[in-house]
Formats: structure tokens, sequence, C-alpha cells
């Protein structure tokens, strides 16, 4: 459903993306973790024809990615970084708009509206407008566009962060659900006890390179240490001035 | 007190660039060319623009720090009160106030327009301190549209409701129309001149069509399954929808044909050179070369109405459509 062929982007001489080579086979529950500034959120871009690769390609849906189909578009449903929302919509109506504009009609767009905000603890806020919404709510309005299409691949950056716990997992409970009638699934986090709980996939990506990539049940630690171990080691600097007695 | 010091040399750089954002109106078409055009006599045009920019550059210095930050600091309740009393002053129209107040006093200027001048600042000072939910806000109230870019539509109108363009348009329109009905004689032309100065206000706007869309709206853009076309032709729609209300007054057919000509001239820098704008204030345009293009597009446009009728707005809708074919596809190809 998913498949990378050298995947690579450059911006001058910095290499965001180092030609990343991955499949993702459908209903599958991709993560694809690394640390800030890895290229994650450059690879989910490229997936979702955002942004154009430098060389290699990208096809989703049997679709090349960077021709940035119509048709594509359709397909595929996307919580980008940086949300995509539009300050003068309110809540319910961005879903009232994502329902027109995909073309799903009216009645089945205000019904999957009305589930997906009592789902997502969007009911109270619905008329609220997303300037005005807490990050968390826009967080959870942009979700919510991403599924109301039913889309056949769900590309979804970071979905779990600045969400409260038990959103976080009804979000999780319904991925997987999506997944097992066949939505793809390919998501970005740094939660990791979220990616242990659903993921069917793990690809680690340092530097732009990947350096894991396996299904589940053949991780061979704890995703934790296998993070640590390949990713990045926590290492800490004592600020020996917090909490000493002020100056 | 060296705390209070470092907090109103910071907000005297943030309400600094508050202010120059405000009088940073660079080639706004009504601002440049109105007053181009008549010269002394578009001294009744400035009088407009001042009074529509006298509210937001009446409001309070100290709302530029977040209510909650203001609360964090520890701050005794003297400072907060001397903070209070000081802040006001680093808004340059408090200076003014103050000397027409002298002015007053030494019977150079009359009371009436001093009490007018601070009923205007007072309320701008005011009213940026009424914690008023957005939501709620008259500007906000746009019935639903149907279609599939109902929504689109309805969004783009909220947002030509937040620049003063709109407001300068709807005074000129008022006006306009009251001159038509209070004069004895109207010459046959003026419609078609004040219909000319409502499109010449909302005009740069055209120049930079998802300037109150920011980064994340255009990101959302690109994500929805539209052509570059259909998005172009959502924000036309609100466009052509506000200039047709505001020239019913006047020549409706003249402010049509001449709102798609300043389309049609400003879907190229609207998608070419995307610049984001902030809310309450003029649009501050492209460039001079395309406010001027613009101009005389949208001049040609009303007066062939006046000479060939309203048969001319279907050449102009064409020309608008054409462009928004044409630069829908820098909408769909554009990368960051």
């Amino acid at each position: 459903m998913i498949s990378c062929r050298n995947l690579t982007r450059r911006f001058g001489d910095f290499t965001a993306v180092d030609h990343l080579i991955f499949d993702v086979s459908p209903g599958g529950i991709c993560a694809f973790l690394g640390p800030n500034g890895a290229g994650k959120s450059t690879t989910l871009k490229m997936l979702t024809g955002l942004l154009p690769p430098t060389s290699g390609e990208a096809i989703v849906c049997r679709l090349n990615a960077a021709a940035r189909s119509v048709t594509l578009k359709r397909r595929i449903g996307v919580l980008p970084e940086d949300l995509g929302l539009f300050d003068d919509l309110t809540v319910e109506e961005h879903l009232l708009l994502t329902g027109r504009v995909y073309g799903v009609s009216h009645d089945e767009t205000r019904a999957r509206a009305a589930q997906l905000l009592r789902a997502l603890g969007l009911a109270s806020a619905s008329r609220t407008f997303a300037v005005a919404c807490s990050h968390g709510m826009r967080k959870k309005t942009a979700l919510a566009m991403a599924l109301l299409p039913n889309p056949d691949v769900l590309f979804l950056d970071e979905p779990f962060e600045a969400i409260d716990p038990v959103t976080s997992k009804i979000m999780q409970e319904l991925l997987a659900s999506a997944a097992r009638r066949g939505t793809t699934i390919f998501f970005t986090s740094h939660i990791l006890t979220a990616v242990e709980r659903i993921a069917t996939q793990l690809i680690l990506i340092r530097g732009g390179k990947i350096v894991h990539n396996s299904l589940a049940g053949d991780w061979p630690k704890s995703l934790e240490d296998l993070y640590f171990e390949l990713v990045e080691s926590p290492a800490t600097e004592d600020l020996a001035w917090l909490g000493s007695p002020q100056s | 007190m060296a705390r209070i010091a470092a907090i109103l040399r910071a907000l005297a750089v943030a309400f600094r660039r508050d202010w120059s954002s405000l009088v940073a109106s660079g080639a706004n078409n009504f601002l440049l060319f109105g007053m181009l055009f008549l010269q002394s006599a578009g001294l009744f045009l400035y009088l407009i623009a001042v009074l529509v920019l006298l509210l937001p550059a009446s409001s309070d210095p100290l709302r530029t720090i977040p209510p909650v930050r203001l609360a964090l600091w520890p701050l005794a309740p003297r400072e907060r009160r001397l903070l209070r009393l000081l802040s006001p002053w680093l808004n340059p129209l408090t200076w003014l106030l103050a000397a027409v107040f002298v002015w007053a006093l030494r019977g150079r200027v009359t009371f009436g327009l001093l009490a007018l001048i601070a009923g205007l600042f007072a309320a701008g000072f005011l009213l940026s301190d009424l914690p008023v939910d957005p939501g709620r806000a008259i500007w906000r109230s746009i019935p639903s549209i149907p279609g599939p870019l109902g929504s689109l539509i309805r969004k783009n109108l909220r947002e030509i409701l937040c620049t003063l363009d709109f407001y300068c348009a709807l005074l000129v329109s008022m006006a306009g129309l009251v001159w038509r009905i209070s004069a004895h004689q109207v010459p046959p032309q003026a419609p078609i001149v004040i219909a000319i100065y409502v499109v010449l206000a909302l005009s740069s706007h055209a120049q930079g069509l998802f300037g109150l869309d920011g980064e994340s709206g255009f990101v959302r853009y690109r994500l929805l399954p539209l052509r570059g076309w259909q998005i172009l032709a959502a924000k036309d729609s609100a466009f052509l929808l506000v200039s047709l209300l505001l020239t019913l007054p006047s020549a409706p057919f003249a402010g049509i044909g001449a709102a798609c000509l300043a389309l049609a001239v400003g879907h190229g820098p609207s998608v070419k050179s995307r610049h984001s704008q902030l809310r309450w204030r003029f649009s501050p345009g492209s460039s001079f070369g395309t406010g001027l293009t613009q101009v005389v597009a949208l001049t040609l446009a009303a007066a062939a109405t006046a000479v060939g009728g309203a048969w001319v707005i279907l050449p102009a809708l064409a020309l608008c459509a054409a462009s928004a074919f044409w630069y829908g596809r820098g909408i769909e190809s554009a990368s960051w």
C-alpha cells in the first residue's frame, strides 16, 4: 500500500532524508520513529505529496505521491505536522467542509461528524472557532478531518502528542479497529507505549537513514531499549543551579 | 521599579512592531492611488482611512502581554497599578490626545473636537481590552453556503470582514449612498466613480488572497482533493459577493466588472508571492506595479460597463476565470 524506493530529500547541502527503502502492506500500522530533526515529518510530507522528493519515489495506493493527483488525495487522510486548520472555521465546520470536498453525502457527513465529535470528546467544542481551541482540541479536529472520508491510507504526524490519556486510548482503539478492516496507517510518534500497543511494523530513522525496520514480534527487546540503543541514548547534564538556594 | 522599567521596555518594542504593522500598508491601492487620483480632493478618502485606522491604533499597549503571563509575573499590586498607569503612554495617540487637550485649553481647538477624538480613542482603547469571544463576533455570523465549496466561501467571507479594506469600502459605499440621496443633482457618472472607489478599497486584498489563511491553511488547501482553480474560485466568489453587495447602492455591474479585473490581476501575486497578513490591518498589496495594473484594469472595466452596458462583465468574468485556471496550477505545484 505504501512503497518507498530510494526516497531522498535534500535542502541545499543538507540531506534530510537519505535513500529510504521500505514497504507497508495493506492493513498494517507502521510506526515511524526517530528524534526531532531525524527526517520523519519530511518523509511524511513526501508520502502525502506536500513535498517533492529530490530523488527516488514514493508510491501510495499504487499512485506516485509526487504527482499530487486529486485521485490520490481522495484516498488518503492526513494529520499534518501543523494541523492545517483554518482560523475562521469552527470545529464542526471543518468536518462539514471535509465531507463536502471529499464527496461524502450530506447526511453521511453529518452522521460521521457527530460520531467523531463524540468519540474524540469534541462535542462541547463543536462551535468553537479553531483559533480559539486549545492545541489538543485542534489536533483532535485535524484527526477527525483525516478520518471522516474513510480513507484507504492514514498518515498521522504525532497523533498522540498533546492529547489527554482517555482520548489517546480511544484513538488507539479506533486506529487498531480501522486497520483490522483494511485501512493502512503510517504514523510518527514519541509515545513509545502507544507504539508498542498498536504498531504492527516499526521503522526507526536517525539522521535521515533507516536504522531498523521490522514487524511486530520481531523486536529483539523492549521498544525503549531498542530506541535508546539504535537511535539516541539519554545523556543528561546536571544543572547545578537548579534547586540550589536563590541568589 | 527595575521590573516595571524592563516590562515597559519590552512592551514598547512589542507595541512598536504592532504599530508599524498598522501603518505599513505599503502598496495599498486605496491609500496610494485614491489620493494620487484625487490629490487635494482626496481629503475625504484620507479621513475615511484615518477613521478606520483609529480604532485599532487606539488599542491598549498592555494587551500585547498575554493576560496569563501578566498574572504570573511576581509584581506587587503597587507595581501593577504603576504599569497600568504608564503603559498607555507608549501609544503615540495618547500623546496626541494630550496635545489636543492642551490646545483645547488654549482655545486653539474646540472642546467638541477634543471630545470626539477622545471618544474615538477611548472606544478603541476599551474595545481592545474587552474579553470578546471571537466566535460570537458579528463578522463571524455568516450563514451557511450550499455547494462543495460553500464552507470555503464562508471562511473567505469571514476573512474579508477582518480586514480594514472592507470597512473602508463600506464607508465609501455608505457615504456615496447618503450623498446620492441628499444631493439635488448627481452627475450621471457619479455611481460608476463610487463603484470604482469601493472596488479600489477592496482591491489590495485580491493581491494577497491567502494572506489570512497562514501556512496551516495553505497546508490544508494542498491536502484537499481540489484543483487549484477551485480553491481560487472559492476565494473569488467571496470577493465578488462582497463587491456586489457594496456596489449595489451605486453601480453593481461596474462593481462586478471592476472586481473581476482586480482578481484577474491579483491571482498571480496571491499564488506566486504568498505573504501573510494580519487581521484588522489594511491589505499591504504586493507591489506598486501590480497595484497600478490592477487600478488601471478595474477602472477600465468599470468605465467599459458605463459605455458598453452590463454585458461587459462577461469578458471580465472570462478573464477572471482564465486567470484562476492558469494560476490555480501554481497552487497544485507549490512546495516548501
